[in-house]
């Protein structure tokens, strides 16, 4: 008896089409699944049982019809709860949006419905995707599946320890500063950031609007290839200003070999003094699976990358102080009740509607944009973003992609980090891409020696040649794999067998 | 230069934020702590260099035709109200703007 | 208070608009693919963008940019092809985002002008000396344009409890977001009006040039088109500027110019008392014709402007900025001059004709169906016609020949219009029927003018011997013998080359 967690996304499609077994019935072993993993996970806010099986009624109904099903026939899918989704709440996590119900699809979650993925949930994440390990969610928090006195990552965090523990196969998150790989990191699952624009943000609650970008969790590079695919089938979005029309086959030869290839690799940012020497040993790793499979490893320059925490510190919370305005508890959100004037109600229900990181960047932001101040970090942090994009178009004239650590250490303890701004310092090695627009993806080499948890290398490419990205992680995810540090599909060891039997 | 309370509440006056005193100084503290770590946006030459607002390449110009269409996103009332709070026939209802200060003007 | 031409010989005003426009002929909002509409039930035309709900994206209507670079090259601007849209962030309801989505330091259109020619009654509100003026009083003002730019309306507020829809006092306010996204234009002038009647006359002079480009309906009535003026005084010959007022709630031209006359009067009367103009702003009360300060701006409001994130830059192609000239259509000065040189109109009435598009449209039917008559449809239109409701452009043209031929009078063409307002019917017919055509037979008509001489001898004796008026008798009694058919015209000329014979 197969479960359904050892199967790829591409294998549940194909098994759906054939007839093997039906879309309700991959539903109903993924509600097991999550009914079984929830109670030791928490990784979502919402299961949304009835739209699921519905859908999956739906989409065995078209093949009783004899109508072509979509490439994510039947997948069970779950989406970050900052996705709109008619028939869910959308509740960032929130007491501002606890009761907020979902009034339009967004078009990334839409794109994988018309794919025919089955919709099974909402996942937890920060408030408002602030943060980094899903501790400041508003409702609870969701615990690492490979350990789960440890952080998920985040803000991403739910997607990604839904998709670790097996509860579901591909799952969508938002990344504005490293939220899906970071997450996807801690949690041992192949994780993509797309370049900005590749993916429509129409119906994604915005954090930062010009770095938040969607992307798949998966548990190999084939799955994250296929949500790829359906991500961006439609073309560009005509709701989404910023979207473009870039719709590559990401599944097409992206076995194909990549000798000769260049990886480019920073070596001063190898000595950061934050980075553990598990992840040291792990990017290390990564370097020999590539140059196993014919990479040439190229030694690579970010000057500006050390401004970047700084850039995004500033251009983040402005962005997110102006995105969050509209919460002002008329419309929609928290109301505070019995106030006197309009004054007094939109400062108390931003006061107690939203938690404390979500008021303390929105905080950060009015003070940033504020007259006189707007001229001394704004409007230059803008200008280091112009470095820090032509660093990175130097750097791409010399290799393919870059590789660097997806985060400097492994998944912490819960509590193990409290500071916020010690928090922001752990964005290193993702944000520089937020930054320049281009794509990243977070790929699992292997189990850290000093915690036992899950290590990963990130690799980054240059702007829409997320295609070729995802040829070199599947590189890597074939040299890992044959070094056998880690193999494609795998559950934390913990949920391997826990529900979702498959007959 | 560091930011005092005062400068701290005069910011979430205009966020509109109600902060306790005690909030008051732990986000004086943040802000201060955050603040700090901007500062290498402040130690470039940017002289000459442009600011890159959209990392989207040179798409520009985006536009929509003036078009109605079937598929409008236009919502139904219920629905437009549905997630609000306050509202009474077919709008949504704020209390008082001015309150008792106001003056009749 | 002094009078105004009083106040103005002593201190100069200097007077500033700020004019928002609603593109309402466009179909949807600016931001959205909601309708546009004015009369619909609150809350009708919503949707998630407009409403500023969470995860909602703007894109800009392209007939709004098309639009708005009309009205730059019609006031003649320099069209910028690089901008962005910026958002001004202010916490109040009628904005659903709590920020407006506008631009920044750099406008679609910047630095235009519009000339108004200042006349008759008006221009006398510029002292003598301050202006080049012409023999007749008249004079030509140049009006810089500081920018246009993009932007989006709010919602609108009704205000309950505080009597009369007041904010002041109200319990509670509803909002309807159907007016929210609208797309508007805000034209700024700089400082260069110096009269009520300057900023009137621009005022006007701009809602006849939208009104032709057809990017608005331009009612003040309804406020599709507002306006803002802000004035401060200074002592004639002096350069510095003085504290500035803004006036709100202007709904009407009559309510532009009195508003600020009333304030230039106030504003000298304060600094001649020794007293001190704030910055303020003031709201105009038509009824009790006074303005009464809003509130008082004591700092500079900071809004924390920024380029929006989610809309594209602006580089406008040349070819767009053509293909918007192309269809800018021919602007009212050009085509009241071309009424003066054409037809041989006279220029004001060439200036009225051509300042409303569907008067001049209807005009020039007119014209072409009575080519010969031309002058006489100018005449009809601009005498006759705004007293009617739905007079069809034959008709006119129909009306106008009878008038050229004098087959009827002024009077009786008024009469005829009366009859056929809103009705198919033919004024040459109704004329006909009711025998109204009044005869240009020189033969009948003498017959009737030897008759009334013959009868009427003490008059003939009155005129020989130097009363000329008394011509007007005769031509009276010549009407009466004819029952009114005759031409009063030829029976004049007739009866005095009798009489002087």
């Amino acid at each position: 008896m197969d479960t359904l967690s050892s199967m790829s996304a591409a294998r549940i499609a194909a098994g759906v089409a054939s007839g093997e077994f039906s879309a309700t019935q991959v539903a109903e072993a993924s509600l097991a699944a999550i009914e079984a993993s929830e109670g030791e996970v928490r990784a979502f806010l919402q299961v949304s049982a009835d739209l699921a099986l519905a859908s999956a009624k739906r989409t065995d109904e078209r093949r009783a019809a004899g109508e072509q099903l979509g490439p994510l026939a039947g997948v069970p899918v779950a989406f970050k709860d900052n996705m709109h989704l008619v028939g869910t709440r959308t509740t960032c996590a929130s007491r501002m949006l606890e009761n907020y119900e979902s009034v339009f699809t967004a078009t990334c979650v839409q794109r994988m419905l018309d794919a025919g993925a089955t919709p099974m949930g909402k996942t937890n994440m920060d408030e408002f995707a602030f943060g980094s390990s899903t501790e400041s969610s508003a409702f609870h928090r969701t615990n690492n599946p490979w350990d789960t006195g440890r952080v998920p990552g985040g803000s991403s965090g739910g997607s990604a320890a839904a998709v670790a523990a097996g509860e579901v196969t591909i799952s969508l998150g938002s990344d504005t500063g490293g939220s899906i790989r970071q997450p996807a990191c801690f949690c041992g699952v192949v994780g993509m950031k797309p370049t900005y624009g590749a993916v429509s943000r129409y119906g994604v609650v915005a954090f930062g609007s010009s770095l938040d970008q969607v992307g798949p969790f998966g548990r190999c590079v084939q799955d994250v290839a296929l949500a790829m695919n359906a991500l961006v089938a439609g073309g560009r979005d005509s709701l989404d200003s910023t979207s473009q029309d870039v719709r590559p086959d990401f599944l097409e030869g992206l076995d194909d070999s990549v000798e000769g290839m260049r990886v480019g690799v920073i070596p001063a940012l190898m000595e950061h003094e934050g980075l553990t020497a598990e992840v040291r040993e792990g990017l290390q790793a990564a370097r020999t699976a590539l140059e196993a499979r014919g990479v040439q490893i190229v030694e690579v320059e970010l000057p500006n990358m050390a401004s970047a925490i700084a850039a995004y510190y500033v251009i983040g919370p402005s962005e997110a102080f102006s995105n969050l305005a509209r919460f002002d508890g008329v419309r929609f959100g928290y109301q505070e009740p019995n106030c006197a004037t309009l004054a007094e109600q939109t400062a108390l229900s931003r006061a107690h509607g939203f938690g404390s990181e979500a008021k303390r960047r929105q905080m950060l932001g009015a003070y940033l944009l504020a007259a006189g101040v707007y001229d001394k970090y704004y409007y230059p942090a803008q200008q280091v973003r112009t470095l820090i994009t032509q660093d990175y178009r130097n750097a791409f004239e010399r290799c393919d992609a870059i590789m660097l650590p997806a985060a400097p250490t492994c998944a912490w303890r819960f509590g193990e980090v409290s500071d916020p701004t010690q928090m922001y310092a752990s964005d290193l090695f993702t944000i520089s891409n937020n930054i320049a627009g281009n794509g990243g993806v977070s790929v699992p080499v292997g189990l850290g020696s000093q915690t036992g948890m899950p290590v990963a290398a990130q690799l980054q490419g240059p702007a829409f040649q997320d295609k070729k990205l995802l040829r070199v992680a599947r590189a890597l995810e074939l040299g890992i794999e044959e070094a056998k540090l880690h193999r494609p599909g795998t559950v934390a060891p913990a949920f391997a067998k826990k529900g979702g039997d498959l007959a | 230069m560091a930011l005092t309370r005062d400068d701290v509440r005069g910011i979430a006056d205009y966020a509109r934020i109600a902060l306790t005193e005690e909030e008051l100084d732990e986000m004086c503290a943040y802000m201060n702590e955050a603040i700090d770590l901007l500062q290498p946006i402040r130690e470039y030459d940017l002289t000459d260099v442009e600011p890159t607002f959209h990392p989207i390449g040179d798409l520009s110009n985006v536009m929509s035709g003036d078009e109605l269409n079937a598929h409008g996103r236009s919502l139904d009332l219920d629905v437009a109200l549905s997630n609000a709070a306050a509202s009474q026939g077919r709008s949504f209802r704020v209390p008082s703007i001015l309150g008792d200060e106001g003056g009749d003007r | 208070m002094r009078k105004l031409n009083e106040v103005l010989r002593d201190w100069e005003a200097v007077i500033g608009l700020e004019v928002h426009t609603e593109l309402t002929t466009l179909e949807t909002k600016m931001f959205c693919d909601c309708r546009l509409s004015h009369d619909d039930e609150p809350n009708t035309n919503v949707c998630p963008v407009c409403l500023g709900m969470p995860g909602a994206l703007p894109v800009p209507n392209r007939k709004a940019i098309e639009s708005i670079v009309m009205a730059g090259l019609a006031t003649n601007c320099q069209i910028q092809p690089r901008s962005y849209f910026y958002r001004k962030h202010y916490f109040y309801p009628d904005m659903s985002k709590n920020y407006q989505t506008t631009q920044g330091p750099v406008a679609f259109c910047m630095y235009g002008h519009l000339d108004l020619e200042v006349t008759g009654q008006g221009a006398r509100e510029r002292p003598d000396g301050t202006v080049d003026k012409d023999k007749d009083g008249s004079y030509v003002a140049p009006i810089r344009i500081l920018r246009i730019h993009m932007e989006e309306d709010a919602a609108k507020m009704v205000h309950l409890g505080g009597g009369e829809g007041r904010i002041g006092g109200a319990s509670e306010s509803l909002i309807d977001y159907n007016r929210c996204g609208t797309p508007l234009i805000e034209l700024v002038t700089e400082p260069d009006l110096r009269t009520p009647e300057e900023a009137r006359l621009f005022m006007e002079k701009l809602r006849q040039t939208f009104l032709t480009l057809g990017i608005s309906d331009c009612s003040l009535e309804n406020g599709s088109m507002r306006c803002d003026g802000n004035v401060s005084i200074r002592r004639r010959g002096t350069k510095e500027f003085g504290t500035k007022t803004e006036m709100k709630n202007i709904n009407s031209f009559k309510s532009l110019h009195d508003a600020l006359e009333y304030e230039i009067c106030r504003q000298a009367e304060v600094l001649e008392e020794g007293g001190i103009v704030y910055q303020e702003t003031r709201h105009w009360e038509p009824s009790k014709r006074r303005t009464v300060v809003m509130r008082v701006k004591e700092t500079a409001d900071d809004y924390r402007m920024y380029p929006d994130p989610d809309l594209a830059p602006f580089d406008l192609s040349n070819e767009f900025v053509e293909r918007c000239r192309a269809r800018v259509p021919e602007l009212p000065d050009a085509k009241r001059d071309r009424y003066v040189k054409t037809y041989g109109l006279k220029r004001t009435d060439a200036a009225q004709i051509a300042g409303d598009p569907a008067v001049s449209r209807f005009f020039e039917e007119a014209a072409e169906a009575a080519p010969k008559a031309v002058a006489t449809v100018a005449n009809v239109m601009v005498n006759l016609v705004p007293a009617t409701k739905a007079l069809l452009a034959w008709q006119v043209a129909s009306l106008s020949s009878l008038l050229a031929q004098d087959a009827i009078t002024f009077a009786q063409a008024r009469e005829v219009l009366e009859v056929v307002d809103g009705t198919e019917l033919d004024p040459q017919k109704v004329v006909d029927e009711r025998g109204m055509r009044q005869s240009t037979d020189t033969d009948a008509l003498s017959a009737t003018v030897d008759e009334v001489l013959g009868r009427c001898v003490d008059q003939v004796r009155q005129y020989r011997e130097g009363n000329k008026k008394v011509v007007g008798f005769l031509v009276g009694q010549c009407m009466k013998a004819s029952r009114g058919t005759g031409n009063p015209k030829l029976f004049n000329q007739l009866l005095r080359e009798r009489l002087e014979a």
